[in-house]
């Protein structure tokens, strides 16, 4: 992958192949910004998308359960780990078939909104993601929930 | 367990489908979803075993105390009179003994406790619980925790599989099969949660499903959705007359706050009446279900017909209720009897 100069990174991470206007979100989503540059590009293009945003994180590297979340964002999201300017692992995001504890349900009276419990939610078919809760059974899109 | 005197009872179900009978023994029912076609066709034929309390009377001849010495925990955090009485009539007629509160209101559980709090306290009295909760979610999340079966009295408006699996047998009960038959949905389609459960499981039989209902009211989504996907989306319809032809009709209730507008649900209320004229082309075969109680859904002048089965599908509720007790506890059709 080739990065334009202004943006290199030394050490940290790229997300790419967001969805367009999905940045903000996943900033959002990551507690961002803190400490160390961040450059976001919105409305790139994109051979296999068209159009994508994408998101370079110095001094950021992704734990599991932040990277399930994330992957909730859009299909087939690039995480790329740079080390001392080089690439050294590149993935794509996978949704798990079951979601422990990331999604909140927003049946209000679900009762994991009641009892201190972790939610369970179970992928369902085809994208848009969408996903049954164990508890109450409801279908909730992520959008609504992260 | 230490029966008293001789038994030479042969358990009708371990006679048909031991595997399946045994599935129930000590397990949860929280959906009725969680139980395969065998499973529950196990349970249906089992429950044909307990039919004599209704012919007996208090007599009980012919049911043994097969749950004697066992507890049954009712945990109603929110009033159900009649599924509370049928799982405790059940629960007597094999028996056994009930202890429990009806309304979390008049009770200390309520005050701030946890449900898991409540049912690690409560499984400590007793063998089984039957939990009425007004949160989505509630039974799933008691028999994840609790060491002894929980069985769903309804949680908000998720499940309730013991009036799913007395409809069932109902209507097998009715008609002499689950197969082959055209069975109409009517009324509250939307928010009706017996319509959901009891459709959910017909899909395991060659049913043909036909829904009448106002548009408002109409199937939700997501069930919508899976029954077309299966093929199964049979007709639908805003009025009984032009649903075509019914072996059994389900009716259900509408309630007024689903209405804005009293005036919509006058009108509304009126149109989904079944009465005898309403009734007439189907001819005398029909079978009509109702999960009661009813407001003004089925006349009363219905109540007459030989297809009127609402009361009897009421008083099925015991009969299904004692078997799956039975199974669950090990009782007689649990086979645990020497
Ligand atoms: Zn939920």
């Amino acid at each position: 992958m080739s990065q334009p100069r202004d943006f290199r990174l030394t050490d940290g991470t790229v997300i790419d192949h967001l969805p367009v206007g999905t940045a903000a979100r996943a900033l959002e989503l990551l507690g961002l910004p803190r400490e160390g540059p961040i450059t976001v590009g919105i409305n790139i293009p994109s051979p296999s998308q068209g159009r994508k945003d994408i998101v370079r994180v110095e001094g950021l590297f992704l734990e599991k359960p932040e990277l399930d979340r994330l992957a909730l964002l859009g299909k087939h999201l690039t995480v790329t780990i740079v080390h001392e300017g080089t690439i050294s692992e590149k993935t794509v995001l996978d949704v798990p078939e079951r979601l422990i504890g990331i999604l909140t349900c927003r049946n209000p009276t679900c009762v994991t909104n009641a009892e201190e419990v972790q939610t369970v939610f179970f992928k369902q078919e085809g994208y848009p993601y969408r996903f049954k809760c164990e508890y109450c059974e409801r279908i909730t899109e992520p959008g609504e929930a992260l | 367990m230490g029966g008293v005197g001789p038994r030479s009872y042969t358990s009708p179900l371990m006679a048909h489908d031991g595997h399946a009978g045994e599935a129930f023994r000590g397990r949860s029912v929280v959906s009725a979803e969680d139980f395969t076609k065998d499973e529950i066709l196990a349970l249906l034929d089992a429950a044909r075993h307990y039919d004599r309390y209704q012919d007996d009377g208090p007599s009980f001849s012919g049911i043994e105390p097969s749950l004697q010495g066992r507890v049954l925990g009712l945990l109603f955090f929110e009033p159900s009179t009649r599924t509370r009485l049928s799982f405790e009539s059940a629960m007597l007629r094999l028996g056994g003994k009930v202890l429990g509160f009806a309304d979390a209101k008049i009770s200390s559980f309520s005050k701030g406790e946890t449900l898991v709090d409540t049912i690690r306290v409560v499984e400590g009295y007793c063998d089984a619980v039957v939990l009425r909760h007004p949160r989505e979610g509630a039974a799933r999340l008691a028999a994840e925790v609790a060491s002894i079966p929980v069985l769903n009295g309804g949680d908000g408006s998720n499940q309730h599989p013991t009036q799913t699996f007395l409809d069932l047998y109902t209507i097998r009960q009715a008609a002499g099969t689950l197969d082959g038959l055209k069975v109409g949905f009517m009324g509250d389609l939307r928010y009706g949660r017996t319509v959901h459960s009891l459709t959910t499981a017909l899909l395991h039989f060659d049913v043909d499903l036909k829904f009448i209902g106002p548009e408002n009211l109409s199937l939700p989504k997501d069930l919508r959705d899976h029954l077309e996907s299966q093929g199964r989306l049979g007709a639908e319809a805003e009025s009984l007359a032009d649903v075509g032809d019914l072996d059994v009709l389900y009716v259900t209730r509408i309630q007024q706050e689903r209405f804005p507008d009293p005036m919509d649900y006058q009108r509304v209320r009126n149109a989904y009446r079944v009465d005898r004229e309403a009734l007439a082309p189907f001819g005398p075969e029909l079978k009509i279900l109702h999960p009661l109680p009813r407001v003004n859904e089925v006349a009363t002048e219905v109540d007459d017909l030989p297809g009127a089965l609402y009361f009897q599908q009421s008083r099925n509720g015991v009969t299904v209720r004692m078997a799956l007790l039975d199974l669950i506890l090990g009782g007689q059709a649990g086979g645990s009897v020497s």
